[in-house]
């Protein structure tokens, strides 16, 4: 038993050193911003990148579902620029929404609020995860 | 579709406060613990300040 978590540790350490390298560094923080969680399990820490994969995505799913809206990335406005920004933190579920024609979101609508503040929400959560993975690769963690 | 304005408020600190937990904890008790903590103060404070603005009219 013993044996098995020193080899773990040990890979796990081998990857992070290497990770620090910024070749390196720079595939973690792509990866984990293209899928929420895979930058933490590419650095072995498998049951944070499990939990961030599956809680990230489905926050952003219950923000369409709540008819939120994706912001274009309009210089005019300053608020929906940085909504936009946020919104295009999460990565991959935000091309698969844009490509579907998914987050047009209902004005009208009595959750469209809360629709645009899971999704934005969701993209800032996945910034943190994308900076403790950058955390991790560079052996701070 | 009707959706209860307190419910998304609770999924929202629920989803808020595993993400923050596993982020600040390393081990699975720890998480929970965290985890449990920042949803109760959430959703008590969230609770509290409602009731602190009902006697304002919109």
């Amino acid at each position: 038993m013993i044996g098995i978590r020193v080899a773990t540790k040990s890979t796990t350490a081998e990857r992070t050193k290497s990770a620090a390298e910024p070749g390196a560094l720079a595939v973690v923080c792509l990866l984990a911003w293209l899928l929420p969680g895979a930058g933490h399990l590419w650095l072995g820490r498998r049951q944070k990148g499990i939990i961030f994969l599956l809680v990230i995505p489905f926050m952003f799913l219950v923000g369409l579902w709540l008819q939120g809206r994706l912001f274009p990335l309009a210089m005019s406005e300053p608020l929906v620029f940085l909504g936009a920004l946020a919104d295009r933190a999460i990565g991959t579920p935000y091309m698969l929404a844009r490509m579907l024609d998914a987050g047009n979101g209902t004005v009208i609508a009595v959750t469209y609020e809360y629709g645009n503040t899971f999704l934005m929400t969701a993209g800032l959560l996945n910034a943190l995860v994308i900076l403790d993975a950058f955390d991790i690769a560079m052996g701070r963690k | 579709m009707t959706a209860s304005h307190f419910l998304i408020m609770v999924l929202f600190a629920l989803l808020v406060s595993i993400v923050f937990a596993t982020l600040m904890r390393d081990t699975a008790r720890e998480q929970v613990r965290t985890g449990l903590a920042m949803f109760g103060g959430f959703v008590a404070v969230a609770y509290g300040l409602g009731w602190l603005m009902y006697p304002f009219p919109l």
